[in-house]
């Protein structure tokens, strides 16, 4: 890399929460707006770019004018980043395509908002997110949103690669054993065992309720910038590569719903970087289902195609294992904080890297491979972040 | 309801499966829509669907809380042997002898409001 990259200098990460009662997007938001320009020992004054994810319950029209009204943020750079669960990971890169660019200093990426189940478990808030083909051709079927969608994929690579709900509900529990050393976790109170997942109801076969993401509310934040603060004490941590890839919006368009468009966006990621999958030492991957960790594992390079299974049954993915992956808990166990979802997965590479994620550090810490996923492997956006000071 | 969606339920409401065909690229399309998605020429033609195709991948859906459908219900991709996928359900079949791969044969059925296609087992040849 010739030019000097972006640096995520400040994060911020609010608790999730299931009760949406009294809480509001844009306060959500101004939170962690002010906890992520804290953690970078900046002002106000000193962000100069806002890129910010949909809103889940406002009008989307205008919206980042809205926020910046809200923040009383006069920004020279703003813009709504729409890629679903790919959101924040986009907002990372386009940060740093602006930054590297010179057109801002300090962009702040902020995403995060209010969830309430008994809004979007109707009619009306499904058709919300869904494109007006899905609503003519699928909606008559009842699908079960977004989870039916990764039930065909998991169903579809168990008969073409023998994948197994054991190897899948092992996602889960590795991820579930993280989760009890992060405070924030929705479910951090007990561990889980295979058994479990798979005694848990299914829902919408092969899929377990224990194998679904919870959507609640919360906001993350992330401040990209050129260069970092001298008041800030935080290791600095690079944006070394980034790649975006779309092939479809509904699955039932996709190419192959066993390939996703990871394998574009990861490509393009490690080509940026000049690295290869062998050289990462720590993952954090959008899991809104196992199988989702599964496919991108395969798609990023990590493994060969079809065998995701047995990577995840033969390797020990918690914060102290030989393949660390999603030490946070995952959303899995995280909670899935509307689009501020995507951008946990950002904000405890960050934490790991900085050396400063506590009781489940990592030894290994220089680089990392996150990945953002948006509706059914659908949009992916890939990143590889690095310890600053190692460049 | 674009024009194109009001015509595909116009032939289903006769009983058929109609498809777009792209006279330029010489095949199928799914969903119907204005222009083909390969090659941007809305020169498009409707014909008739043999009704004929294979499980793609499927679903067997056992809460849902938007209808009075009844669960379980088979939700399934069929790709069609014109060479486009759709959704649909997997009707007449035990959910435990659902495979991927599966022959079936479209049946036009009433779901909700809409006459819709839907796919059944293949009658042994």
């Amino acid at each position: 890399m010739t030019k000097k990259p972006a640096l995520i200098t400040g994060i911020s990460e609010l608790a999730p929460q299931k009760n949406p009662a009294g809480q509001r997007t844009l306060a959500l938001l101004a939170q962690a707006a002010r906890l992520a320009i804290e953690d970078a020992a900046l002002q106000k004054r000193d962000i100069d770019g806002l890129l910010v994810t949909p809103p889940s319950e406002d009008s989307a029209f205008m919206w980042p004018a809205q926020v910046a009204e809200y923040l009383g943020l006069a920004p020279a750079f703003l813009n709504m980043v729409e890629l679903g669960g790919a959101s924040a990971a986009g907002a990372v890169a386009r940060a740093a395509m602006l930054v590297e660019r010179g057109i801002c200093e300090n962009c702040l990426c902020l995403s995060g908002g209010v969830w309430d189940s008994q809004v979007f478990n109707t009619l009306q808030g499904k058709m919300s997110v869904m494109s007006q083909a899905e609503i003519d051709y699928e909606l008559p079927y009842l699908p079960m949103g977004f989870n039916t969608g990764y039930a065909l994929i998991a169903r579809r690579h168990m008969q073409l690669y023998g994948t197994t709900p054991e190897q899948m509900a092992k996602i889960a529990v590795d991820q579930r054993f993280n989760a009890l050393q992060n405070p924030l976790a929705l479910f951090n109170q007990a561990p889980l065992t295979i058994e479990e997942v798979l005694q848990s109801p299914l829902i919408t076969d092969p899929l377990h309720l224990l194998e679904i993401v919870r959507p609640c509310s919360g906001a993350a934040a992330a401040v990209v910038s050129r260069s970092k603060s001298e008041a800030n004490t935080h290791t600095a941590v690079s944006v070394l590569g980034w790649g975006e890839a779309c092939t479809h919006n509904s699955i039932v368009y996709a190419p192959e719903i066993t390939i996703s468009p990871v394998k574009q966006s990861a490509r393009r990621a490690f080509a940026m970087a000049g690295l290869k999958p062998a050289d990462i030492e720590l993952l954090s991957l959008y899991d809104c289902y196992p199988i989702t960790v599964i496919i991108t594992l395969e798609d990023a390079g990590f493994c060969a195609k079809g065998e995701g299974g047995c990577f995840v049954a033969d390797n020990d993915l918690t914060y102290r294992g030989d393949f660390p992956c999603n030490t946070h808990g995952g959303q899995l166990s995280m909670g899935q904080a509307s689009f501020a979802g995507g951008m946990s997965h950002i904000i405890e590479v960050v934490r790991q890297l900085r050396g400063e994620a506590g009781e489940r550090q990592v030894a290994r810490n220089r680089l990392a491979f996150v990945n953002g996923n948006g509706g059914v492997m659908s949009t992916e956006s890939s990143l590889i972040l690095g310890r600053a000071e190692d460049e | 309801m674009s024009d194109q969606t009001r015509k595909y339920h116009q032939y289903l409401n006769q009983g058929e499966l109609w498809l777009q065909y792209c006279l330029n690229c010489k095949k199928y399309i799914f969903y119907p829509r204005s222009h083909c998605p390969v090659c941007w020429q809305s020169e498009l033609e409707w014909r008739k669907s043999q009704g004929k195709g294979r499980v793609y991948s499927y679903s067997i859906i056992y809460a849902q809380s938007m209808t009075d459908h009844e669960v379980p219900y088979i939700y399934s991709l069929v790709t069609l042997e014109e060479g486009v996928r759709l959704a649909t359900h997997i009707v007449e079949c035990d959910p435990k002898e659902v495979y991927v791969d599966m022959p079936v044969e479209m049946a036009i059925r009433k779901i909700g409001e809409q006459l819709m296609p839907v796919f059944k087992p293949a009658a042994p040849v």
